[in-house]
């Protein structure tokens, strides 16, 4: 009994030493580990593990892709970055949440930063910044939303696939009706000329509902990002969002009952669609057989602009006792060609000024809207360090009016409220 | 202490035996404390902490208690999840029962086994796995069930995209997760009640109503209580299927307060708003569980 029990508190004391040791030592000395959360663009993200492979020849570390869920992200990374062991070294993310909401990046070095500052494109040279201080790269150069047509459905419908309607007026509703195919029996429509967003979580809703707000004038925050009454419920916020909310109750030519918009597009069961230039790549890979051109979104009182919710960028993790190879690999991808590489890999616009003439860029379908939406004026940005909560909750009226909860002005004017509250606290 | 300090260095045959049994336990013990006790005397801290994660907590007192708890966001999630409840936890336990009662009659042992399987089976699968198959029976344009109601002529529903069925669908899919461990409790129990109650009432000439209600009702309070309660607390806690379906939607038709407490944690990082919600279900768990324990339980005499 003596001697059992004395193995019996060795064998407790040797478990309890070994759930207390940090496990830093033990694990991926040799390794860099990269999380993205881009599970659309799986050949982006093997990118990085192949390129690891030649940087392994001259640093001895390979990288690790580790694709995580979009769908819950947030959770994920903020429970390793709290728990600093079991964190990337590399990870995407926006700058104004994991450098301004919190400290978990390391600023760039002074020579990557100027590589980035002299060949970003002008309007992305504050994508990956906060305050002033460079944290990540920019992976995205199309990161706004175009409009995407599916041209057999225009001609089908009688409509002009090389010339749609560029304004959101009864000319664009009228196309979108002609696009709409009612549903014999008084169900779901079959067919819808708009795939809008409804489902998921109210920030990706705010996002797709934006380019509306910015087309009618409007924006969700001041200038300053410290206020939002008199913003998120303006008179043209209203007007907007009365335009968006009637596509799918009034003019019924958007369908709640349709779920992923973008499945919705690819599978031709609706015509239009406003998403990134990811898309075309997407598109390319699940849907080949869709025939599609790729216009500047429409303008209203004024044109929506090149602008985005969400500006990706790769950041290094300030913890990351392999920070310092980690920018090393940085570094070893920072060039026109790899940036190229990359991006057409998975049919994405490459990032560098380099770039943006080549004969990839000119042969993609988006390259004359791309041209024109960075022509237009730039739209309002809004990397606050609470943007996904602030954008939750103007999302929460903007999904209310789709589903007919309430009338535009008093779900904006709650909305906004709440918006201030949240920017106050 | 003199027993705890006995109990580390024993000095007799007692003493020995005393610390094997807290050798035993010891595993157990740590695993609840640090599974439960630890993160409940957290989250009672934090919920009067303002915390940045990562960074710096500052002491606010009740402020986060008065925050939450006159938001109508987090009433509207208790609403929802109250509904939930009303519509899941009394079906699930009268089904159980129903089902119980039907397998029992069942003389065949291997019969019994086989539709009592057939039941267990949703409960065995994963909540995420279950949740993503009912995402597409409830599709409105492709889905299953809407496919089956096209033959008897009803219109097609929006169901998991309704403002209104949106929180029945949900319900529906807890049921049918939770009636197999219900039903094996209700059916564990009947097999135990002694034949010779349902002989004296059968020579009594009661009726088969009567018998249920004044032998089997009774005789199962114990479990009928039980499974209340795990019932309650299942459905309080329900998660993984809202999140897998519809992510607290349609405009929040179906945001619980278990869905608001994670968004609030893990999107919009305020550990301390979330930590008040965190110990309101505690309380509220604990407050009606002890309720019902109190107003619901008889004794039972064999």
């Amino acid at each position: 009994m003596k001697r059992n029990a004395k193995w019996a508190i060795a064998i407790i004391a040797a478990a309890l030493f070994a759930f207390a040791m940090p496990g830093a030592s033990i694990a991926q000395q040799k390794k860099l580990v990269l999380w993205t959360h881009w599970d659309q663009n799986p050949d982006f993200n093997k990118w990085y593990a192949e390129k690891g492979k030649e940087f392994a020849k001259k640093s001895g570390y390979e990288v690790e892709v580790v694709t995580i869920p979009y769908q819950g992200y947030e959770a994920k990374y903020l429970a390793a970055f709290m728990a600093k062991n079991s964190a990337p070294d590399i990870f995407m993310g926006m700058t104004h949440h994991w450098c301004g909401q919190y400290d978990f990046c390391d600023k760039m070095p002074v020579d990557l930063e100027k590589i980035y500052d002299q060949n970003l494109p002008k309007y992305m040279a504050e994508v990956g910044k906060w305050k002033g201080v460079r944290y990540g790269i920019p992976i995205e150069h199309g990161n706004f939303q175009q409009m995407y047509i599916n041209t057999d459905m225009f001609k089908k419908a009688g409509l002009d696939p090389d010339n749609p309607p560029k304004k959101f007026d009864p000319e664009w509703l009228a196309a979108m009706k002609k696009l709409t195919i009612a549903d014999a029996k008084g169900g779901e429509p079959t067919q819808v000329g708009f795939a809008i967003r409804s489902k998921g979580a109210p920030v990706g809703i705010t996002d797709k509902f934006l380019p509306f707000a910015h087309a009618w004038g409007a924006r969700m925050l001041s200038p300053e990002l410290d206020k939002a009454t008199g913003y998120a419920n303006s008179p043209a916020m209203v007007a907007a969002l009365t335009f968006f909310g009637d596509l799918v109750t009034k003019d019924k030519v958007a369908s709640l009952a349709f779920g992923n918009p973008e499945d919705a597009f690819g599978q031709k069961r609706a015509a239009v669609i406003f998403r990134e230039s990811w898309y075309f790549g997407w598109l390319k890979k699940n849907a080949p057989d869709v025939n599609f051109k790729v216009y500047a979104l429409p303008c209203q009182t004024v044109c929506p602009g090149a602008g985005a919710l969400f500006p990706w960028t790769d950041l290094v993790y300030k913890n990351s006792p392999n920070k310092q190879v980690a920018w090393e690999f940085m570094r070893f991808i920072s060039n026109a060609k790899d940036d190229m590489d990359h991006h057409q890999l998975q049919g994405i616009l490459p990032v560098w000024t380099a770039n943006l003439e080549s004969d990839y860029v000119k042969s993609r379908p988006d390259y004359q809207s791309t041209k024109a939406m960075l022509a237009q004026q730039v739209p309002p940005t809004y990397f606050h360090p609470k943007s996904n909560e602030l954008a939750t909750a103007f999302g929460e009226a903007v999904v209310g009016v789709m589903f007919g909860k309430g009338q535009p002005k008093a779900l904006l004017d709650e909305a906004a409220a709440k918006m201030d509250r949240i920017l106050k606290d | 202490m003199r027993q705890w300090y006995r109990i580390v260095f024993p000095k007799n045959y007692l003493d020995r035996r005393k610390r094997a049994g807290f050798l035993f336990v010891l595993p157990a013990l740590l695993f609840f404390g640090s599974v439960f006790l630890l993160p409940l005397a957290q989250s009672v801290l934090y919920s009067f902490h303002k915390i940045t994660p990562g960074g710096a907590r500052e002491f606010v007192g009740l402020r986060l208690y008065e925050k939450v708890l006159t938001d109508p966001t987090f009433w509207r999630a208790v609403g929802n999840t109250v509904q939930l409840l009303l519509l899941s936890v009394p079906t699930t336990v009268v089904l159980a029962l129903a089902v119980a009662l039907g397998l029992n009659r069942i003389a065949s042992l291997k019969w019994r086994n086989l539709w009592a399987s057939m039941y267990f089976l949703p409960f065995a699968t994963s909540l995420v796995a279950a949740a993503l198959i009912w995402q597409w029976i409830y599709e409105p344009v492709y889905g299953f069930l809407n496919y089956a109601l096209s033959f008897v002529g009803i219109a097609p529903q929006k169901w998991l995209q309704s403002l209104a069925q949106v929180l029945p669908s949900i319900a529906a899919v807890s049921v049918w997760v939770r009636i197999g461990f219900d039903t094996m409790i209700f059916l564990a129990a009947l097999q135990s009640i002694p034949g010779e109650y349902y002989e004296a009432a059968d020579i009594d000439g009661a009726s088969a109503w009567q018998r249920l209600r004044y032998i089997t009702l009774p005789m199962l309070n114990a479990q009928i209580i039980m499974v209340v309660i795990l019932e309650l607390i299942f459905n309080f806690k329900i998660f993984d299927q809202v999140y897998a379906t519809t992510q607290g939607g349609p405009a929040g038709a179906s945001q619980t307060i278990i869905m608001l407490l994670y968004d609030t944690a893990f999107k919009f990082f305020r550990f301390g708003d979330a930590s008040v919600m965190a110990v309101f279900v505690f309380v509220t768990l604990m407050v009606v569980t002890l309720l019902q324990w109190r107003l619901l339980r008889r004794p039972v005499e064999y």
